[in-house]
C-alpha cells in the first residue's frame, strides 16, 4: 500500500511539472493584461502539433523541437495580439470583451487544426515515450520524468528571466500596478505585447512535451481551458508561484482520486475544484480578489 | 440679487417633465400588428404539406429557428440584461433532453407532456448553480460556465443508466413523413413565442431594470437597495427553463440522446454569438441574430459541406462582431435611428 501510495505521488508530481508549465504562460498573461486567455489551450495543442509533424517528419526529437515550438508560437502571439487584442484597453468592459475575444480565437484554431489534422487522436512517439525506470518496486515512466524535469527547468528560467532582466522587471511591475508602471516610464503597451509572445511560446513549449505524454487531438484544448483555470485560480490569478503550487497541488489530488475511484474521475477533480475554490475562496491561496470588472 | 429659490415650481417641472417622458415611452407605438400577421404566416405555414411536395427541409430549418430564438433570447435575459456571459448554457439544454428522453424511454410519457417539467429540474438545477457561481462576476462567472459543461459532459459520458457516451435511442413517433415534423415544429413556436413574451415582459418590468443596473455597476445597483444576487440567480433559473424545455423536444426530435449532441461547446458559442450578432441586450436582438446565424451556418455547409471549417466560420464571424459591430444589428439600427418599428421593443 505504501508503495502503491508513493508511486501515485511519483506519478502525480511528474504530471504536475508539465501542468505547471501549461499553467505559468496563461497566468502571466492574466497578470499583465487581465485576459483570461481561453486560448491558451489550443495554442498548446498547436505546439504539440508543430513538435508531432517535426518529429513524424525529420525525427526531430520533441524536446529538442520544444525552442522551435515556442519560436513558432510567440510569433503567432504578436500577430494575434496585434490583429486582435491591441485596442480599447481602457474600456471598462475590456476584460470580459477579451474573455470572448479569446473564446473566438480558440475557435479559429480549432477550426483550423481540426480541419487539417482532423481530430483524430495523436500522440509523439520518442524511444523514451514508453519506456520506464525502476527503482526497486517503483516505476518511473520516462515520458513523465523528462516532460516534469525540462518543464522545471523553463519555468526555473522564466522566473530568473522575470527577476533579473530589465524587460522581466517591467513585466512584473505592469502586473502588480499598471499605471503607476506606466507613470514610472514602463511602455506599458510594448510589455503586453512582449507578454502575449511570451505566454504563447510557453505555450508552444509546454505543447512539444504534452505531445508524448498525452495523447492529443484539436478538440481536446475545451476540457484543458478548465483544467488550466483551475491550477491558476487556485494559486491567485497572475501569480507564477501560484500556479507552479496549484498545478502540483491538483494534480496530485487527482492522481490519488485516478488511482482510487478510476481515471475518468481524475479529470472531474480539476473542475470540482474550480468550483469550490470560486465558491470559498475565489481569489486562491496567494492572491487577492481576482478584479472585478 | 438672488431670487429665493421656488421649490414647488422646480418640483412641478420635474413631476411634469417625468410624466411627458413616460408618456412618450408608453405611447410609442409597438407594431404589434405587424408581428401577428408574421406569427399567423408561420402558424399556417405547416399547411404546404397539404401541396404533395414535401417542405421538410424548410420546416426544420424554421423549427431550428424556433429553437435557438429560446435558446439566445433566454441566454439573454442573463447574458444580455444582466451582463453575466455564460458559456455553458446548453448545461441545460442537456438536462432537458435526457429528463424527458429518459421518462419517454421508461414509461413512455411523451416529451411534448414532459417538457415543462423538463424546463423546471433545469430551472432548479439553475437556481442552485447560480447561487455558487453567480458569486463571482466577470472573466471568472465565465470560466465557472465553461467548468459546469465540462462537469456534465463528463457525468453524462460515464454515466451507464443514461447509455454512456453512446446515449439513447428514444421510440418514433407513427406519423407519415410529411407530417412527422409539424408537431415538433408547433412546439418549438410555441416555445419560442413564450419565451421571446417572458423576454420582453422582464425586460420592461422592476426586475429587468435591476438587472440592467446590475450590468452597468453591480455595486451601485446594490447599495440602491436591489437584491442582486437573488436577482442574478432568478435571472438565470427563468434563462435555464426555457433551454431545458427546448432540450426535451430537441431529443424526441432527433431520436436520440448523446453527450455529444447537447454538450459541446459549439452549442454555447452559437447561442452567444446568436445574441451578440442580434444585439445582446435587446428584445428582438436574438430572433435577429439567429435568423442570420443559421442562415449563414447553412451557406457554409452548402458551399463546403458539413467539416470542421463550420467551427473556424462561427470563430471568425464571433472575432468580426466583437471588434467591429459590438452592439448586434438591432443595437447598431437603433443607436443610428433607423430601427424598423416592427423590430423596436425596448
Amino acid at each position: 500500500m505504501a508503495t502503491a501510495l508513493l508511486q501515485v505521488s511519483i506519478l502525480g508530481l511528474a504530471l504536475g511539472g508539465v501542468y505547471a508549465l501549461m499553467a505559468s504562460g496563461l497566468t502571466l498573461i492574466f497578470g499583465v493584461m487581465r485576459i483570461v486567455n481561453l486560448a491558451h489551450p489550443i495554442f498548446i495543442i498547436c505546439g504539440a502539433f508543430v513538435a508531432y509533424w517535426l518529429f513524424r517528419l525529420y525525427g526531430i526529437d520533441p524536446i529538442v523541437a520544444m525552442p522551435i515550438a515556442a519560436a513558432l508560437l510567440f510569433a503567432i502571439g504578436i500577430v494575434v495580439y496585434k490583429l486582435i487584442f491591441q485596442r480599447d484597453a481602457q474600456n471598462p468592459k475590456y476584460s470580459e470583451m477579451t474573455v470572448l475575444l479569446t473564446f473566438g480565437v480558440a475557435l479559429v484554431f480549432d477550426g483550423l487544426l481540426a480541419y487539417w489534422f482532423s481530430n483524430t487522436q495523436r500522440v509523439t512517439l520518442p524511444s523514451y515515450a514508453t519506456d520506464a525506470i525502476f527503482i526497486d518496486d517503483i516505476f518511473i515512466p520516462t515520458a513523465q520524468l523528462y516532460a516534469g524535469l525540462v518543464s522545471l527547468v523553463v519555468i526555473a528560467a522564466l522566473w530568473a528571466f522575470l527577476q533579473f532582466t530589465r524587460t522581466g522587471y517591467a513585466i512584473r511591475a505592469t502586473t502588480q500596478n499598471r499605471s503607476a508602471a506606466q507613470l514610472m516610464g514602463v511602455d506599458v503597451a510594448h510589455v503586453s505585447l512582449i507578454t502575449f509572445g511570451i505566454g504563447l511560446a510557453l505555450a508552444g513549449a509546454a505543447g512539444a512535451l504534452v505531445s508524448f505524454v498525452f495523447s492529443f487531438f484539436p478538440a481536446k484544448h475545451w476540457e484543458w481551458i478548465a483544467i488550466l483555470m483551475s491550477l491558476i485560480v487556485l494559486g491567485g490569478m497572475g501569480k507564477l508561484l501560484g500556479a507552479v503550487v496549484g498545478a502540483f497541488l491538483l494534480s496530485l489530488i487527482a492522481a490519488y482520486v485516478g488511482y482510487f475511484a478510476g481515471q475518468t474521475w481524475s479529470t472531474l477533480t480539476f473542475f470540482l475544484a474550480l468550483f469550490i475554490i470560486l465558491l470559498i475562496r475565489p481569489q486562491g491561496l496567494f492572491g487577492e480578489k481576482l478584479e472585478e470588472t | 440679487m438672488s431670487k429665493a429659490l421656488d421649490v414647488d415650481s422646480v418640483l412641478t417641472a420635474r413631476r411634469d417633465y417625468n410624466t411627458q417622458l413616460a408618456r412618450v415611452v408608453g405611447s410609442r407605438k409597438r407594431a404589434v400588428g405587424t408581428v401577428l400577421a408574421i406569427l399567423a404566416v408561420l402558424a399556417a405555414f405547416p399547411l404546404v404539406q397539404l401541396s404533395g411536395i414535401n417542405f421538410n427541409y424548410p420546416l426544420h430549418m424554421l423549427l431550428l429557428v424556433f429553437m435557438y430564438v429560446t435558446m439566445a433570447s433566454s441566454w439573454n435575459i442573463l447574458g444580455g440584461y444582466a451582463g453575466y456571459i455564460s458559456l455553458g448554457h446548453n448545461v441545460f439544454f442537456g438536462i432537458g433532453g435526457y429528463f424527458s428522453g429518459m421518462i419517454f424511454v421508461f414509461w413512455g410519457i411523451s416529451p411534448f407532456l414532459t417538457a415543462p417539467l423538463a424546463g423546471l429540474l433545469a430551472s432548479l438545477i439553475g437556481f442552485g448553480v447560480g447561487l455558487i457561481t453567480l458569486r463571482v462576476r466577470g472573466p471568472s462567472f465565465i470560466i465557472s460556465t465553461i467548468a459546469l459543461l465540462m462537469i456534465f459532459r463528463i457525468l453524462f459520458d460515464n454515466w451507464q443508466f443514461v447509455g454512456g457516451t453512446g446515449g439513447v435511442t428514444l421510440p418514433l413517433i407513427d406519423l407519415p413523413v410529411e407530417w412527422v415534423k409539424v408537431p415538433y415544429y408547433y412546439a418549438f413556436l410555441a416555445i419560442a413565442v413564450l419565451t421571446v413574451v417572458v423576454s420582453y415582459k422582464i425586460k420592461h418590468s422592476k426586475f429587468g431594470l435591476g438587472l440592467r443596473a446590475i450590468s452597468q455597476d453591480e455595486v451601485k445597483a446594490e447599495s440602491a437597495g436591489i437584491d442582486t444576487r437573488m436577482y442574478k440567480v432568478i435571472a438565470f433559473a427563468i434563462s435555464a427553463f426555457f433551454v431545458g424545455m427546448v432540450g426535451a423536444i430537441w431529443g424526441d426530435y432527433l431520436n436520440y440522446i448523446r453527450p455529444n449532441i447537447f454538450l459541446i461547446i459549439l452549442i454555447a458559442a452559437n447561442i452567444v454569438l446568436m445574441a451578440i450578432l442580434g444585439g445582446k441586450g435587446t428584445v428582438a436582438g436574438p430572433i435577429v441574430g439567429t435568423i442570420l446565424l443559421i442562415a449563414f451556418n447553412e451557406a457554409v455547409v452548402a458551399y463546403f459541406g458539413a467539416t470542421q471549417l463550420n467551427i473556424l466560420g462561427t470563430g471568425v464571424l464571433m472575432l468580426l462582431v466583437l471588434l467591429y459591430f459590438p452592439n448586434g444589428v438591432v443595437g447598431s439600427l437603433a443607436r443610428a435611428g433607423n430601427l424598423p418599428r416592427f423590430l423596436d421593443w425596448d
